[in-house]
């Protein structure tokens, strides 16, 4: 009797378990499935029945999306800024990393330090000096204008995760390399980066979410309206498009489902890479 | 001396597009300047018209109802969530995976949506609450002064729960089961458990999660901006979106790297007493 009551209990505390997670995976969900809907049926029948569901499904919304609204063009920008920030920010902390992690030299300190403090000071606190700098070097409302300083604000966290890596590797092996007579370039090139892969891919991934999703960079220094990258091009968007909830929807939708398929398929190394500042 | 070679490049992009203009920062917000010609050093003025600034200390107000509510509601949701899916491993993978969507998401992109969620006219949650005969209190939540921060406040909420979720949970991994076990035989309760047994072993992913909350509280700027702009008569103003307004709109760039400076030390004053927290609790 009293066990059967107890085993009674523990479902009920298993069903209101899932409840409240399910509750919590609807609110995750559902803003974001809606908008998809929306994108998918005439903006008469959304704006009637906003939960209804899009069916059959019509595709002039994202057509008119992708050839008016110019998101084929927001896409390759930002395929083009991500691209060489991740490559600079991944070759550089590497770099910089393996260098602090593995060598004693005078300064060593006080450059870990400078690049610490990084971690911490908001890109509002150089957006003014650095616009009038990138305006002199002539670089302004090009793709440099975004992805030189992409670079220098990914090596704070980039160096710090790089350098905790290669601090946790043997020194051994450092010493193996050089009595073999390795020069210190090929040590690091052909022995510590192929061991550094977890490191590197956790944060490739994180440097591409950042990059990716980058908005007042963009907003100041890249005015030219061909070279916008997705968000700055959907606020555009939005703002001159403001009745057609269905290309606004269709919109975000292009915006969405490239990031949400690739964060699919890399699910691991994504939620390694944006949390691993958290959890060290 | 090898190591500097490897550092070096790093060090120079650094310096160029962080240091250099940092420092400039720094300088600028002792001048005055239209951006236009040179500036005029103009001593501590800036700093003393900081005090008087009316705007920016209501700003700051509204950044820091951002940095409690938006720690303390997703850092308690999160915990009470993770705790569950560790005590119950059933469907946690895809629960996490759901749970993660919004983080990967652009500010922006979450603006937009929920921008059109608060749509007064046909907006989803005046629908919705239409539907189920709450008419009355749908309102335009965005246009109006005393809904438009909350509105904003709780779409960030919702962009970043999902996070705090995932870290608590990698946390809990690292929890021994036997410790909890032995506690539940001795007779603690649940809640009890929770408190004395569960949160001393995460208090340093806990303390981690808070530091990212509160910083990002401080920095907010992406999604007021799409959303309101700091609007309804300032309304959802908070110090980034000021700074922003007062350096390229008011084109006032001494003032405006002033007000940066004040982003900086909060910053860093939220990053040092976290850290003294940090030491204290272990």
């Amino acid at each position: 009797m009293a066990g059967n009551r107890h085993r009674q209990r523990r479902a009920w505390a298993t069903a209101g378990r899932h409840g409240l997670l399910i509750l919590f995976a609807v609110i995750s969900l559902y803003p974001i499935l809606v908008t998809w809907f929306t994108a998918l049926r005439p903006a008469m029948q959304s704006q009637q029945d906003p939960f209804g569901l899009p069916w059959p499904p019509i595709w002039e919304n994202v057509a008119n999306a992708w050839v008016k609204g110019r998101f084929g063009d927001y896409l390759m920008n930002s395929v083009i800024i991500a691209i060489p920030t991740v490559i600079g920010v991944v070759v550089l902390s590497a770099l910089a990393g393996y260098g602090i992690a593995r060598f004693r030299f005078p300064g060593r300190a006080l450059a870990f330090g400078a690049i610490l403090l990084g971690l911490t000071i908001p890109f509002q606190s150089v957006m003014i000096p650095l616009y009038y700098q990138l305006l002199q070097m002539g670089l302004l409302g090009s793709y440099w204008a975004v992805i030189l300083p992409g670079i220098a604000f990914g090596l704070p966290f980039g160096v710090f995760l790089m350098a905790a890596f290669f601090e946790d590797l043997p020194k051994e092996l450092h010493e193996a390399a050089r009595v073999d007579g390795c020069s210190e370039l090929r040590i690091f090139w052909s022995v510590m980066l192929p061991l550094a892969k977890p490191a590197v891919s956790t944060l490739i991934v994180f440097q591409f979410m950042r990059t990716w999703n980058e908005f007042l960079m963009p907003l100041l220094y890249l005015q030219d309206e061909a070279k916008r990258p997705i968000p700055l091009g959907l606020m555009f968007f939005q703002g001159t498009y403001t009745r057609d909830i269905g290309l606004i929807a269709a919109g975000v939708t292009l915006a969405t489902v490239p990031v949400i398929i690739v964060y699919l398929i890399f699910q691991r190394q994504f939620v390694r890479g944006l949390t691993a500042g958290a959890v060290k | 001396m090898a190591g500097l070679w490897f550092v070096l490049p790093a060090l120079v992009v650094y310096f160029m597009f962080f240091g250099l203009p940092f420092l400039a920062t720094i300088g600028l917000s002792f001048t005055d300047w239209n951006g236009l010609g040179w500036p005029d050093f103009t001593g501590i003025a800036n700093y003393a018209r900081l005090a008087v600034d009316g705007a920016m200390w209501s700003a700051l107000a509204n950044n820091l109802i951002w940095v409690v509510l938006g720690t303390v509601v997703p850092v308690v949701v999160g915990l009470i969530l993770a705790v569950m899916l560790w005590s119950d491993a059933r469907g946690s993978v895809a629960y996490r995976t759901i749970f993660f969507l919004p983080v990967i998401l652009s500010p922006v992109v979450i603006g937009v949506i929920w921008g059109w969620i608060y749509n007064p006219l046909f907006g989803l949650l005046n629908t919705g609450l239409r539907e189920i005969g709450l008419g009355r209190w749908a309102t335009g939540w965005l246009g109006e002064s005393e809904t438009a921060l909350y509105a904003v406040l709780l779409t960030a909420i919702w962009s970043y729960f999902g996070f705090c979720i995932v870290v608590l949970f990698a946390g809990l991994q690292k929890v021994n089961p036997e410790l909890v076990e032995a506690a539940r035989i001795d007779g603690a309760s649940a809640p009890q458990r929770f408190r004395h047994v569960i949160v001393p072993q995460i208090a340093p992913v806990l303390t981690m999660v808070i530091v990212y909350t509160v910083i990002g509280g401080f920095n907010a700027f992406d999604m007021v901006w799409v959303m309101t702009q700091g609007g309804p008569n300032n309304a959802s103003e908070v110090i980034a979106t000021y700074t922003y307004e007062v350096a390229f709109r008011g084109n006032e760039y001494g003032y405006g790297a002033t007000l940066s400076m004040v982003m900086s030390v909060v910053a860093l004053l939220a990053a040092w007493a976290t850290m003294v927290l940090r030491r204290r609790a272990g």
